[in-house]
């Protein structure tokens, strides 16, 4: 063991206390219940926080430790410690109730799965080699499959882990091949060499060839990881099948890693010639991806279902930032230069709280009576909470989730001033701020910008349709039928943790864009700005 | 008193409501007494703050010169490109609707004394939300603060629709949502694109109102094809939400809806302040940012306002349901308010923002008589009532009073707005306009006096057939309603039951009081407006009589050549 690798493991001790911890998981299962592999979990997760701590950045074997992989280690050990609750919570239901197709117990290498997939992701983000982040990407997926699939056994709950198996397997074997295009490109597996070679061969027949067919299938690889178009279709049969947690864990934990892929070969192929191209191709994703996602949305009665397609929608949003991103470094340099890689983040993170929150909140509630009246036969069985109905009259029977619900969908659909807003803010600054200055010529790069802009604000609007239907059934409806709340009390803390977050963000969203805007220039410096390009007003500008 | 500046001042009273809606919540469990005499204080307390403040605002000498007042800021999003500080304050454009929003919270209250039972906390606590968020949009100088606000309204508002509204409240409360989110996303999209356009060329991210109206006057935004018209563009999404929001004709269709299925507190936020905002908007934005884009869109927009008064008036006439009525009397009224804005005479443009008053107290005051007559006789609709002045004079006389408030009695403060606006929409149509456009001004504006006779007729044919005639003795719910058919003729004999309560009293009095105020004293309340008025407007105007100009020096010189 030489001086390197000591280095390499200094700079990955937090992922390395989630792998130990959940091969302590695996271990001892065969002694310990369930409830105990979750409690080492959580510990698990405060301890890499704590180890994560003021840790510094650095290089080595291609991992490479700066501002952006440090933001993506937090965002991914916030998101899991909130999701650890929430799946705990959400296996107090499968333990306590007999529902159809949840499986009773369980076994504690859930959680253990759950601390790998994290340690995968957060890996991924700090990966500046292609090896790494390709396995990095595998250490997400295969837990992923592994958890969809001990959930449930029913045959929707099957079909929807093998929905996601087999196209995740096809999604994988896209990436790959952009990954092997790259390395033709190169001629190393370093992301920086890459890009090196690309810079100074950027038109060289090779590049031209190769790299477009690169970009298109990282850019679907990417796409099946964030559910957008065109690998869209799978989200709302798979959360539909799987339990709430599981739903809030892939609505949240594999978009992280479909946007750092996408910042990845953003900053690779970023200095060659062929922005142009990724722009176009990942703002007309976003276009469609939004507008597919909330339209799909509009139409769904099952709540899981609609809120598959909501975060379809969100990941054409945050594809406006990763547009932007594509289109900031070879841009005429604006003066602002908001960059789009910050917003996407900070909009990553505020949605991941909301989601997670809601999420937490249908794990939280579990159960519902159907309607029935005292001497009308046999009580019959309550069944989960699936379909938008079963939230009728919520504020009535439960206040505090309803509350909770209320605010996070707000925050979603974007109302000021929740932390969405803000999100939706920094996103739309970011597409207006290309070439601002410029005028808005057909065809010009400003106006496809500025179209992205108004295609997101409208499609904000239609999303607050199906949001509101959600807060009218809970808050316009009354009903007799009551919500049992027996999923569990950890699914309730991170119900209410979330509800905390959205209230520091709305006060304070500072810290957060800040970090954010740190992580961004990390990976993709922005251009200084140009101080003679559009003739600035001088009197203006040292006069205010 | 040395601690107690104008800026704490400012911010302890919109903070004021937000505190009460606490104490009202925390007061639930002590039952429905408790929690709306605590929403009424609150309200009060709001109230005599705010006077207060104005009060102030008049003493300091630098106000009638157009300073701003109460200044207060506390950064809220500086990072990176983001400057938006919560920043408030008072200027002659905000002082009378921030006055009117603190007036009308009360009336809100009051008007909800009995009709509401169910969930009371929840409605006080949102109606005081509601308040907050009024009186924060009017003090904001800060454009994501003021967008924070403008957009925050519609939450409580959306809530106080669905749960307390009548028959059809959920889809009148998300029509209201949607409608009005779908047009002010652009409006926010306009505004960033001011701001970028501004930081692109000053060098300096600013959201800062003023900065940015002081800066757009040295940087005008493009006017020309090679900009890409950007003005115009901006101009066009700042409209789309301002137009619903007024609403301007044919944006209308969610007004009567969200009016008819909302409480009566409800409604009277709604029409008395709410509607402003677009107005406001207009004058606090697209007029001095954007000037030479107002003035080509001025004409058309002075017709729509023209069409909105006769279409209003028209459906206003052969509604059956008094609700629905008061409510397309409004969507005629802010016709006028939008004809008179972009009239780009000054002396429409004062009558404007006196109107924006005046139609808040007289609308305001229908809606909660409305509500008081519904809460009595359980219909609303025209046919069914009548005779109500025999049985509740003091409920007819403020009837009646709001009625000619609304239709422009003189002596009243209706008269003194619509005066002016229609003065200085004859102006407009007599001087500075090209040839071409005088005679199109000429009959929108004779169109527009037309409207005061159609608003006349459908508001005292109303009158006559719900105030007085025979009493009709309509379908009362509860138990007295066998009775009464019983005793037919003996109506009067009810009539101390029927007339106002004292929480009815207090609810229009003091909306009263200013009715008469205004209608004798306008120079009072003109008077502040009028320096920040002319300001906002002037650059519009310029424009304006720029094109005239222009446009008629062009036709002359086509009629010249052949």
């Amino acid at each position: 063991m030489n001086a390197t690798s000591l280095d390499t493991f200094a700079l990955i001790a937090p992922e390395l206390v989630l792998v130990l911890a959940a091969l302590v998981i695996y271990l001892g299962g065969a002694f310990a219940g369930l409830r105990s592999g979750w409690l080492v979990a959580l510990a698990a997760i405060v301890t890499a926080m704590l180890v994560a701590q003021g840790r510094g950045t650095g290089v080595s074997a291609g991992v490479t430790l700066d501002g952006f992989s440090s933001f993506i280690r937090w965002t991914t050990l916030a998101s899991g410690l909130l999701l650890a609750l929430v799946m705990a919570g959400d296996l107090f239901v499968a333990a306590a109730s007999r529902g159809p197709g949840l499986r009773r117990g369980g076994t504690c290498e859930e959680a253990g799965t759950f601390l790998i997939l994290l340690a995968g992701l957060s890996l991924v983000g700090a990966a500046g080699d292609l090896v790494l982040l390709f396995a990095g990407l595998e250490l997400v997926s295969i837990p992923t499959y592994i958890l969809l699939g001990l959930k449930r056994t029913d045959a929707r709950g099957q079909e929807a882990s093998l929905k996601y198996f087999f196209l995740s397997l096809i999604a994988s074997a896209l990436f790959l091949y952009a990954v092997v295009c790259l390395y033709g490109l190169g001629g190393s597996t370093d992301l920086g060499a890459i890009a090196a070679r690309i810079r100074a061969e950027s038109t060289g027949r090779t590049v031209q060839a190769l790299l477009p067919l690169a970009i298109g299938l990282g850019v679907v690889g990417a796409a099946f990881r964030l559910a957008a178009v065109p690998m869209h279709f799978y989200a709302p049969d798979v959360y539909e099948g799987t339990s709430p947690g599981n739903a809030a864990l892939l609505s949240t934990l594999p978009k992280v890693a479909g946007i750092v892929v996408l910042a990845r070969i953003i900053s690779t192929v970023g200095s060659s010639a062929s922005p142009e191209l990724l722009w176009r191709v990942v703002a007309g994703l976003a276009a469609v991806t939004m507008t597919v996602g909330n339209v799909m949305a509009l139409w769904q009665t099952n709540l899981r279902r609609l809120l598959a397609c909501s975060s379809i929608a969100h990941s054409g949003y945050l594809l406006v930032g990763i547009a932007a991103a594509a289109a900031g470094p070879a841009a005429a340099p604006g003066l602002l230069s908001a960059g789009g890689l910050p917003a996407t983040l900070f909009y990553l993170a505020t949605y991941a709280v909301a989601t997670i929150g809601i999420f937490g909140a249908l794990a939280y509630l579990g159960h519902r009576w159907p309607e029935w009246t005292a001497g009308g036969g046999a009580r019959p069985p309550r069944h989960e909470i699936a379909d938008v109905d079963d939230l009728d009259g919520l504020s009535g029977t439960n206040p505090v989730a309803a509350f909770a619900m209320a605010v996070f969908l707000l925050s979603l659909a974007g109302i000021p001033p929740l932390p969405g807003f803000w999100g939706k803010l920094s996103l739309a600054v970011s597409a207006l701020d290309v070439d601002a200055g410029a005028a808005i010529v057909s065809g010009s790069r400003r106006a496809w910008f500025v179209g992205l802009a108004v295609v997101l604000v409208l499609n904000a609007a239609i999303a607050a349709a199906y949001y509101l239907r959600i807060i009218a059934a809970m808050y316009f409806k009354t009903t007799k039928r009551g919500v049992q709340a027996d999923g569990g009390l950890a699914a309730g803390v991170a119900m209410l943790a979330c509800l905390a977050l959205v209230g520091v963000l709305t006060l304070q969203p500072r810290a957060l864009v800040a970090a954010a805007s740190r992580a961004g220039e990390a990976l993709i410096p922005l251009t200084p700005p140009a101080t003679t390009l559009l003739a600035p007003d001088a009197t203006l500008a040292t006069g205010r | 008193m040395n601690g107690f500046s104008p800026s704490t001042h400012l911010v302890l009273t919109i903070a004021a409501p937000l505190i009460g809606a606490g104490i009202a919540w925390v007061l639930g469990s002590r039952g429905v007494a408790a929690v709306r005499q605590s929403a009424a204080v609150t309200t009060l307390v709001t109230l005599g703050l705010a006077g207060w403040l104005v009060l102030r605002y008049l003493a300091e000498p630098g106000t009638a010169a157009g300073l701003p007042y109460a200044l207060s800021e506390v950064p809220w999003l500086t990072e990176g490109i983001f400057d938006v500080r919560f920043s408030l304050g008072l200027d002659g454009l905000s002082l009378w609707m921030f006055a009117l929003a603190a007036l009308l919270s009360v009336t809100a209250v009051f008007v909800s004394w009995d009709a509401i039972t169910d969930r009371p906390v929840g409605f006080y606590v949102l109606l005081l939300v509601l308040e907050a968020a009024m009186l924060g949009v009017f003090a904001a100088r800060d454009v994501i603060l003021f967008y924070v606000f403008f957009e925050f309204t519609l939450v409580p508002l959306f809530f106080l629709i669905g749960i307390w509204g009548h028959e059809e409240r959920r889809r009148a409360a998300v029509k209201f949502f949607l409608y009005t989110l779908a047009g002010s996303v652009l409006t926010f999209l306009g505004l960033l694109a001011i701001v970028l356009w501004h930081a692109s060329h000053a060098n300096v991210v600013t959201f800062d109102i003023e900065a940015l109206v002081d800066g757009t006057t040295i940087h005008p935004l493009p006017m020309t094809a090679a900009g890409g018209w950007l003005q115009m563009v901006v101009f066009l999404a700042l409209l789309a939400g301002f137009a619903v929001k007024v609403p301007i004709v044919p944006l209308h269709t969610w007004l009567p809806l969200a009016h008819v299925e909302a409480p009566t507190g409800g409604s009277v936020d709604l029409a008395g302040v709410l509607l402003k905002l677009g107005i406001y908007g207009f004058l606090r934005f697209s007029m001095p940012m954007l000037p030479e884009a107002t003035a080509v869109a001025a004409p058309w927009l002075f017709g729509l306002g023209v069409a909105g008064i006769i279409y209003g008036a028209l459906v206003a006439l052969v509604q059956t349901d008094l609700k629905r009525l008061v409510a397309y009397s409004s969507v005629s009224h802010m016709g006028y308010i939008v004809m008179g804005l972009f009239a780009l005479t000054p002396v429409a443009t004062e009558g404007v923002n006196l109107q924006l008053v005046n139609h808040g107290l007289s609308s305001a005051g229908l809606f909660a008589l409305v509500g008081m007559i519904y809460e009595r006789f359980h219909t609303r609709n025209i046919a069914s009532l009548g005779g109500i002045a025999s049985r509740a004079p003091w409920l007819a006389v403020f009837f009646m009073l709001f009625t000619f408030s609304s239709i422009g009695l003189p002596g009243l403060n209706g008269f003194v707005g619509e005066f002016m606006i229609l003065l200085g929409a004859f102006q407009r149509a007599w001087s500075g306009v090209s040839p071409a456009w005088q005679f199109a001004y000429l009959v929108m504006a004779l169109l527009a006096v037309a409207g005061v006779v159609l608003g006349a007729w459908y508001m005292l044919w109303a009158v006559e057939r719900v105030l007085f005639g025979t009493s009709r003795e309509p379908p009362r719910g509860g138990q007295d309603s066998g009775q009464d058919a019983a005793d037919h003729g003996h109506a009067a004999a009810t009539a101390d039951r029927c007339d106002l309560r004292w929480h009815e009293v207090v609810a229009l009095a003091p909306l009263a009081v200013f009715v008469l105020w205004i209608g004798l004293a306008p120079g009072t309340f003109l008077r502040p407006a009028a320096v920040a008025v002319q300001r906002a407007t002037a650059a519009p105007a310029a424009a304006f009589t720029a094109r005239m100009q222009a446009d008629s020096t062009g036709t002359a010189v086509q009629a010249s050549t052949p």
